[in-house]
């Protein structure tokens, strides 16, 4: 198809499609009607059941944990992906292709940037981790907490240069911790069969409402999935700038 | 406790060689990986074998439902889906052991990736909940993407894995927005819970378009017309041991989530319409196995020969989903197995070419394999096995079909398979004769330009090692001999009547009573005549094409205005999206106004 030919199709059908879109969506029950009692029974029992005053991670890592299984193991498989993406060939030099546009530089980071970065550091680990450890609580959890996290490393590239940031950062621990952080929710799992439930059975103690250490394996599963995330988010980061920067700096 | 473990085992697998990615070698990481896949094929047989009395429920965290209403995500596995989940684990270790010889740069990640694959895979087969299936969707296609780019060397490769990326995704937004407007709905994700809920309220656009989002969505990963582009190109440039798991089982997955989602959800609300859906599916599958068995016939790389070959086949199984009886759909299962076991060992064929002769393009080929007697005997038989010799495992797919077809008043459907098997695998004993013989002219004026393809392999290209050979006679063998079970068909018939007894399904998952034994089957005959005149027409095609100038000439006096067929198969992402837009849009419009 010739570009005008593929547009004209194109806009077309998608119009068509438009007029698809408005049939499903017109029969909606009106806005503000409530057509499932779904919610009203998860309300009810994630206090009294599992001591856990977030309702959304009751959901998200009790009620139906196991979806969360699946989805912390996306994240980890497309990491995996990139990773196996991004791979050096072994008949690849490294330093081979030169940047053929001689006026684009990294314009170097002035010392503004450099200090601020530096004093974030640690208020966003801080913070990372109190998500982390508070879904239970309040809104909030491991992939909230784990994106948190995972920017520390942006921000200590940001206050060193590449080399240095390199080598300060444990490449083969963040991905073992990585993997481990995966690897933790089925562990956890098991070990609700283990105690004699079914698989992601809480069976732990439960712990008084509104606390950390509340809702029984939630802390702990969320504990790994900020492992994970902050972990496969870390190195997905690190893959990029190194295919970026180290082709840059030859 | 069991159904859990053909999701979890892999996927801890996966993590542990994730973990260990520098630590273990490439030799023990392929060990571990074999070992997960060995316990997961095990656990699933059992699932199989367990299940073939009652569906077994599980609910994960013990959240049972309460009043009828499901609270957590429940496993509710049935023999079609272990069987399902059971054959992509056999295809899972043909690859794994395929791939002995992929070892380079990649680490272990090639290992731990295949391992999430086959967890998505056995997920999506034995869940009974609407968004869990499609949690394992996502997975299988973010493990999917990757392996497909594998080799990245390749730009090729590159631009196949985006056009499979971006239309896989796109289906993925579809069936997710399919899924939001039914629960906007039923307020439920449970597929027993929402299909009562459906079966009680009106059946409105809401309803109907929710359908066909979903269903859309998941017949792109099914490659059926017009949704079909991506799959010849994924194909052509994936690792030859990920293509025979795509070929063999990711597509008929998708057929699969038709099945399971109208049984499950829709079959009381759309049972009013059950002889036009009938009708539209019959129609799409017909379609799909003309287009898949023309477009077969035009390819000279092999591996895209074999693609298309996929998509004409799918065609006929789609027809066997889209007849919505259970010989249909126990005839669907049984080829899926004949078909895949069959097509994974072509498949591997075709790698092993790759290996010895860095070419899979059949005149760069030509007689080259003279020596390669083995290599050819598998061929062949794959060859012949794929256009439904009697007795095979697709010959007794087929049989089922053809029983279902004529009970619903599509006797004609049997022509259909006639015709698609003669062709496709005319193709493949043409390419085979070509190769491995010699014979006929070096070239050829009506096939399709010259792909090239990078060799997968390093070292070792003066002879087939074992690991290559033995799982691609073993695929074709198993393929053939299938269909020699003596049990097969009954068996696969009472599973599939199992399935579609929808009220029984949902008071076993939603009240935990047991479900009532189903009825014998109707016995479907052995169709030897209609399968030996494939077989014949067959060879009688590849011969022709071989050994006949004037047929040649005549054949590429036909291929021409095929020329547009071949066009539109063009490899821009763009053409295959607006495609894809204009069949969302037909079969929105067609049954939001056929079947109010």
């Amino acid at each position: 198809m010739t570009r005008r030919v593929r547009k004209i199709f194109f806009l077309l059908s998608a119009a068509a499609l438009v007029w698809v879109f408005f049939l499903a969506y017109s029969p909606l029950a009106p806005f503000g009607y409530v057509q499932s009692k779904y919610g009203d029974m998860v309300n009810a029992i994630t206090v009294p059941e599992r001591h856990i005053t977030d309702a959304v991670t009751a959901v998200n890592f009790d009620v139906r944990g196991f979806d969360t299984l699946g989805e912390e193991f996306i994240l980890f498989t497309s990491v995996m992906g990139v990773l196996l993406l991004m791979r050096r060939q072994k008949d690849e030099p490294a330093g081979d292709h030169e940047d053929k546009a001689a006026d684009r530089m990294i314009p170097p980071a002035s010392d503004a940037v450099r200090v601020t970065s530096l004093l974030l550091i640690a208020p966003t680990v801080l913070f990372g981790l109190y998500i982390v450890t508070h879904g239970q609580v309040t809104p909030g959890g491991g992939f909230q907490g784990g994106v948190i996290l995972s920017t520390a490393p942006l921000l200590l590239y940001l206050c060193a240069d590449y080399r240095p940031f390199r080598r300060a950062v444990p490449q083969r621990l963040i991905e073992a911790s990585e993997a481990f952080g995966a690897a933790a929710y089925i562990l956890i799992g098991g070990a609700c069969v283990a105690l004699g439930g079914l698989f992601l059975q809480n069976s732990l103690p439960l712990g008084q409402s509104g606390s950390l250490t509340s809702g029984g394996m939630v802390p702990f599963i969320n504990l790994g999935v900020g492992l994970e995330v902050s972990g496969g988010l870390s190195l997905a980061l690190l893959v990029y700038l190194e295919e970026l920067l180290e082709e840059k700096e030859q | 406790m069991l159904p859990v473990f053909p999701v979890v085992l892999p996927l801890f697998a996966a993590a542990l060689l994730a973990a260990l990615t520098k630590l273990v070698s490439q030799r023990l990481s392929q060990g571990i990986a074999i070992a997960a896949t060995l316990a997961t094929l095990g656990i699933e047989s059992y699932l199989l074998h367990a299940s073939a009395e009652q569906p077994i429920v599980y609910w994960f965290g013990n959240w049972l439902p309460r009043h009828g209403i499901a609270l957590g995500i429940s496993f509710t596995v049935d023999p079609i889906g272990a069987g399902l989940g059971t054959f992509a684990s056999v295809l899972t270790l043909a690859a794994l052991v395929f791939s002995s010889k992929y070892f380079d740069a990649a680490g272990n990640h090639f290992h731990a990736l295949l391992l999430a694959f086959l967890a998505a895979m056995c997920g999506f087969c034995l869940s009974g909940d609407m968004f869990n299936m499609f949690v394992f969707f996502e997975l299988m296609s973010a493990a999917a993407f990757a392996l497909c780019g594998y080799k990245t060397e390749d730009p090729g490769s590159l631009q196949g894995s985006l056009n499979f990326a971006v239309t896989n995704t796109i289906g993925a937004y579809f069936v997710l927005s399919g899924i939001g407007l039914l629960y906007a709905r039923t307020g439920a994700l449970n597929m027993a819970q929402m299909g009562r809920a459906l079966g009680a309220g009106p059946l409105d656009s809401l309803v109907l378009i929710g359908f066909v989002f979903i269903v859309c969505g998941y017949l792109i990963k099914a490659a059926v017309v017009p949704f079909h582009f991506w799959l010849a190109d994924a194909h052509a440039v994936a690792p030859t041991p990920i293509c025979i798991l795509f070929s063999g089982v990711m597509v008929e997955m998708g057929l699969f989530a038709l099945a399971r989602i109208y049984w499950d959800v829709f079959n009381h609300a759309l049972h009013p319409h059950l002889a036009g859906l009938r009708t539209l599916f019959v129609t799409i599958g017909v379609v799909t196995a003309f287009i898949g068995a023309f477009m077969c016939y035009l390819q000279r790389n092999v591996k895209r020969l074999l693609a298309f070959s996929t998509i004409s086949h799918i065609g006929l199984m789609t027809i066997g989903v889209g007849l919505f009886t259970p010989e249909g759909l126990a005839g669907a299962a049984v080829y899926t197995l004949g078909h895949g076991a069959v097509k994974a060992g072509l498949f591997l064929v075709a790698g092993i070419l790759l290996h010895r002769f860095e070419s899979v393009d059949e005149f760069d080929l030509y007689a080259k394999g003279r020596r390669q007697r083995w290599t050819a005997a598998v061929f062949f038989a794959g060859g012949i096995a794929l256009c439904g010799l009697p007795f095979s495992g697709l010959a007794a797919g087929d049989d089922l079909v053809h029983a279902a077809a004529a009970a619903t008043g599509f006797n004609w459907v049997r022509l259909i398979s006639l015709f698609a098997g003669a062709v496709t695998s005319a193709a493949v004993l043409r390419a085979g004769g070509r190769i491995f013989f010699g014979w006929g002219p070096a070239g050829d004026q009506s096939s399709a330009p010259k792909h090239e393809e990078k060799p997968e392999t390093e070292r070792g290209h003066d002879h087939t090692p074992a690991t290559m050979f033995v799982p691609a006679a073993a695929l074709v063998a198993a393929g053939l001999l299938v269909g020699l079970t003596p049990n097969l068909k009954p068996a696969a018939s009472t599973a599939a009547m199992q399935f579609e007894n929808t009220n029984a399904y949902a008071t076993r998952v939603l009240d935990a009573q047991p479900a009532p034994a189903p009825l014998p089957p109707r016995p479907a005959p052995t169709e030897i005549f209609s399968g030996l005149l494939t077989v014949l027409g067959a060879i009688t095609i590849a011969a022709v094409h071989l050994f006949s100038d004037r047929a040649r000439d005549i054949s590429a006096a036909i291929a021409k205005p095929l020329q547009l067929l071949h066009q539109i198969h063009s490899g821009h992402v763009g053409d295959y999206v607006a495609f894809l837009t204009f069949g969302m849009a037909c079969f929105g419009l067609l049954c939001a106004y056929c079947f109010r």
